[in-house]
């Protein structure tokens, strides 16, 4: 108790009585404080005898107000949404975390970051678990704990990329440095898994000397710690004279064989693989290698350095060979047949296209495109890369006539070169326009450019630089046009087929006024059951598919036996009773159903419900078969489980109307059979009710 | 530690993504029928259409917008725009070529020394990350240039940005950066 001051004399001298819970200044006798609260537990005396301890448990985190149901009953109602989300989450991670083996200090370190993660609204748009695992993994790498993304990922079968996408966000948002993954962490655990007895100790210790080697010999950067940890505990087990094979490492690593090999490789290839076992214990050697990926990109760049001499080479040897190449070319073109295909028009409007173009240009200049044109023609027919270097050569020619801008030993050079003048409109805008004098003696001759902003914001296209002939050869001719639908609508017919389809079921159902707007899902198709009795389509969609596993099967089985037999008497007015109810709730569900299944063209397998409502369906089944004349167009239009739901009548029933419309009653049974199972979702409910239901009629009637 | 490289580091430009309207809506079924180089994709919507001479891929949807990629400069890719739109054009499209953008730059540059990505991460912390069980390289994003680079150990880097001037201002912003953490050559000393 701590000794106040009086209030009204200044007296330090106050006098606390717990019994009466008052406290009182002796010198001037002022009550200051009555009914003292007292932090003490107290005991009631329950029913029997038990003396139980007064007060309710308040979780930490829990809302604010009190609990107001008692004797801890924890229901998630009254609690605000947020609660419920902490509370959730805290679930999911106690669970996930004690399958990882985390202690409670982890977890609860994981729920603080839920915590922040939740108010930093970043749950949203994700799935929890994603964000759960995010967290633990986080734990884990701020621990330093063994643990893998790829733990994670197996526990909850997602993608790991996924994962490591939340958690890096997730990291990024909470601004936390999680160290970098050391592999020596898991050694280990990778040890203990490959089972080494009592050497595991010997042998992690080996394994740890080798990872920490190859991290010297920069083997361990950009490279998945786990191939590392796998490769060493390979060579440390062989070492310890273990026989660990390749197989039993990677199923405990999780990397596969190629990696593991290649890990081995590039080990090898380190000076350390050269020392003896006991060398490597002792001695630590100093050097240190290149990573193996910089001495795989080194050699890559050795080898390309060779191939650009030998091509240089090679370029002196055409030179001469060209010039020979291009008289041969120019002689031929003269007594060639005409061009046929794509190239006919090209060859065509060479000359009228060129001298509009080209009208300030001197013939030699004419002479020396059209002998580009014909390379660049020639190219597509001979080898790419003689003819790029004849290019090149004309390129280099050409350079002082037209000063080419974009000419040189490069993939542009061969193209740019054939429309040198054209572009040079283009061209002439480059910032590179070193040799805009010349430039713009063509650029006169062009048909005056137009600035290209003016144009862009016009809308109207710039048609400099674009070639004609050169885009007529991107457009096909009539004869190839039609080849080419034969072909597609071969290929396609299947597509076509279905939008055909598509189209003709809107149509028609836009006539009947019954067309809704659907948004595309794609469909599975299913394919019909083919039976000639109740019976037998019963059993054989009941073994293509089990869909609520709370059913039992075997009693609906026997059911649809059992009852023709009995309860014959009770049938029929059962019967008479049900259509009326179910006749008015029928129809409101036909209409109902329809419009759901407007756009259905697929016929659904029928739900385990329809066996259910078999019995009292078939009984409405003679009103809904009117009904179904009417709407034939319709699929399905069957009142599925909306009978289930009903008290299950009978199968006697069943016989009746069968036997009435025989021939009807199969493809009638078919398609009610053939309903959506999305409606058996929606009233799977109602199937359990009905099983239930099922067992009380079963105990009348037998 | 000079960031400005006497070595002139080339910052090959390998990819350049750019989209454009036409402004009038498409048949594709026509395109597709009637042009060369084109696959029709029925299912997703749209003609991949190829152009030989700036060697590029673009992707025509019905609603007149196109995807132009593979060009490997900025003005390579208007140009095969243009050209493209001429070719629809001619099949007889009342195109106009409007909104014109370069959405996307992808250059690659090659540092001549390796790097090592940890320090590296390190240093710069919540601006790059490094995950090795998910990507070989690290990632550093530079916010107000809105470009990416990812860095490999083995000292090369791509970088993406939205255009050819952003990208190159990464580089020269990030080579100070690696300069720092490189991999000495079989030497003793570390860095």
């Amino acid at each position: 108790m701590s000794s106040r001051v009086c209030r009204t004399c200044g007296g330090s001298d106050i006098d606390v009585d717990q019994a009466r819970g008052s406290a009182v200044c002796t010198s001037c006798g002022s009550v200051l404080e009555d009914n003292i609260i007292v932090s003490e537990v107290q005991f009631v005396e329950g029913s029997g005898g038990v003396s139980s301890a007064v007060g309710q448990f308040v979780s930490a985190d829990g809302p604010v107000k009190a609990p107001l149901l008692g004797s801890g009953f924890h229901t998630s109602v009254g609690k605000e949404s947020r609660a419920q989300t902490l509370q959730g989450g805290k679930r999911q991670i106690q669970q996930l975390g004690s399958q990882l083996q985390l202690n409670q200090h982890c977890l609860d370190t994981a729920f603080n970051f839920f915590k922040m993660v939740v108010s930093k609204h970043l749950t949203r748009g994700r799935k929890t678990e994603h964000v759960i695992a995010a967290c633990l993994y986080l734990v884990c790498r701020t621990e330093g704990t063994p643990h893998m993304l790829l733990d994670l990922s197996d526990l909850l079968q997602v993608n790991v990329y996924i994962l490591g996408k939340t958690f890096l966000l997730l990291a990024r948002e909470l601004c936390i440095n999680a160290p970098a993954i050391d592999p020596c962490l898991y050694i280990p655990r990778f040890a203990h898994m490959l089972e080494f007895g009592v050497k595991t100790h010997e042998v992690s210790m080996t394994a740890l000397r080798l990872v920490q080697r190859m991290k010297r010999d920069w083997m361990h950067t950009g490279r998945r710690p786990s191939g590392l940890c796998g490769a060493a505990l390979l060579v440390a087990a062989r070492m310890h004279k273990f026989r660990r094979t390749v197989k039993d490492v990677i199923s405990v690593v999780k990397v596969c064989q190629t990696t593991l090999r290649k890990r081995l490789t590039e080990f090898e290839d380190t000076p350390t693989s050269q020392l003896t076992i006991d060398e490597f214990m002792k001695v630590d050697l100093e050097q240190e290698c290149d990573p193996p990926s910089f001495i795989a990109a080194q050699h890559k760049a050795k080898m390309q350095q060779l191939e650009q001499e030998l091509a240089r080479k090679l370029d002196d040897v055409e030179g001469e060979i060209s010039c020979y190449k291009d008289e041969i070319e120019t002689e031929l073109e003269k007594s060639r047949p005409k061009l046929r295909g794509i190239y006919a028009a090209y060859a065509k409007e060479i000359d009228p296209e060129e001298a509009e173009v080209l009208s300030s240009t001197s013939d030699p200049e004419e002479q020396e495109v059209e002998d580009d044109e014909l390379q660049a023609a020639t190219q597509h027919l001979t080898q790419d890369f003689l003819c790029q270097v004849i290019q090149e050569e004309e390129g280099r020619g050409k350079k002082t006539d037209d000063n080419e801008v974009e000419a040189g030993p490069d993939m542009e050079g061969a193209g740019s070169q054939r429309q040198a003048a054209p572009l040079a409109a283009i061209l002439g805008k480059l910032p590179s326009a070193a040799s805009l004098g010349l430039q713009q003696t063509l650029d006169e001759s062009e048909t005056g450019e137009k600035p290209d902003d003016e144009q862009s914001e016009g809308g109207e296209l710039d048609l400099d630089g674009i070639d004609d002939q050169e885009i007529d050869k991107y457009i096909l001719n009539e004869k190839e046009v039609q080849v080419k639908t034969e072909l597609w609508m071969k290929q396609n017919a299947d597509y076509l087929k279905e939008q055909k389809e598509k189209e003709e079921r809107i149509k028609k159902e836009k006539e009947q006024g019954t067309y809704k707007e659907k948004p595309k899902k794609s469909k599975k198709k299913k394919e019909q059951i083919q039976a000639s009795t109740a019976g037998e389509a019963i059993e054989r969609m009941l073994e293509k598919k089990k869909i609520s596993s709370k059913i039992n099967y075997d009693v609906l089985r026997d059911l649809n036996r059992g009852g023709t037999g009995s309860g014959g008497g009770s049938s029929p007015s059962r019967a008479s009773s049900d259509p009326p109810n179910t006749n008015t709730t029928a129809r409101k569900r036909l209409n109902r159903r329809r419009r759901k299944k407007a756009n259905d063209t697929n016929r659904d397998l029928a739900a385990n419900a329809s066996i259910m409502g078999k019995r009292v369906r078939l009984l409405i089944s003679s009103t809904s078969k009117r009904k179904k004349t009417a709407v034939q167009a319709e699929n399905s239009v069957a009142i599925v489980t909306d009978t289930s739901t009903e008290a299950a009548a009978e199968v006697t029933p069943d016989p009746e109307p069968v036997p009435s419309s025989t021939p009807t009653a199969p493809s009638t049974v078919l398609e009610e059979e053939e309903d959506e199972e999305e409606e058996v979702e929606e009233e799977c409910v109602s199937a359990l009710q009905l099983v239930g239901d099922y067992g009380c009629e079963e105990e009348e009637v037998f | 530690m000079d960031s400005s490289n006497d070595e002139a580091l080339d910052i090959i430009i390998t990819n350049v993504v750019a989209t454009f309207r036409t402004r009038c809506h498409l048949n594709l079924r026509t395109i597709a029928l009637e042009g060369t180089n084109v696959i029709y994709k029925p299912e997703v919507g749209k003609v991949l259409m190829k152009l030989r001479k700036p060697k590029i891929t673009a992707s025509i949807w019905s609603s007149g917008k196109i995807i132009c990629t593979g060009a490997t400069s900025e003005d390579d890719a208007k140009l095969g725009a243009r050209r493209l739109a001429r070719v629809l054009q001619k099949l007889g499209f009342k195109v106009r070529f409007s909104a014109f953008k370069v959405v996307n730059v992808l250059a690659v540059c090659s540092m001549p020394f390796a790097i090592h990505l940890i320090d590296f991460t390190k240093n710069n912390r919540p601006i790059a990350s490094y995950e090795p069980e998910l990507h070989p390289a690290a990632t550093y994003r530079i916010k107000h240039l809105k470009a990416t680079i990812q860095v490999f150990s083995t000292g090369s880097i791509t970088v993406t940005g939205p255009n050819v001037q952003n990208v190159a201002t990464a580089v020269e912003q990030v080579y100070p950066l690696l300069f720092e953490v490189q991999k000495p050559l079989k030497k003793k000393e570390k860095s």
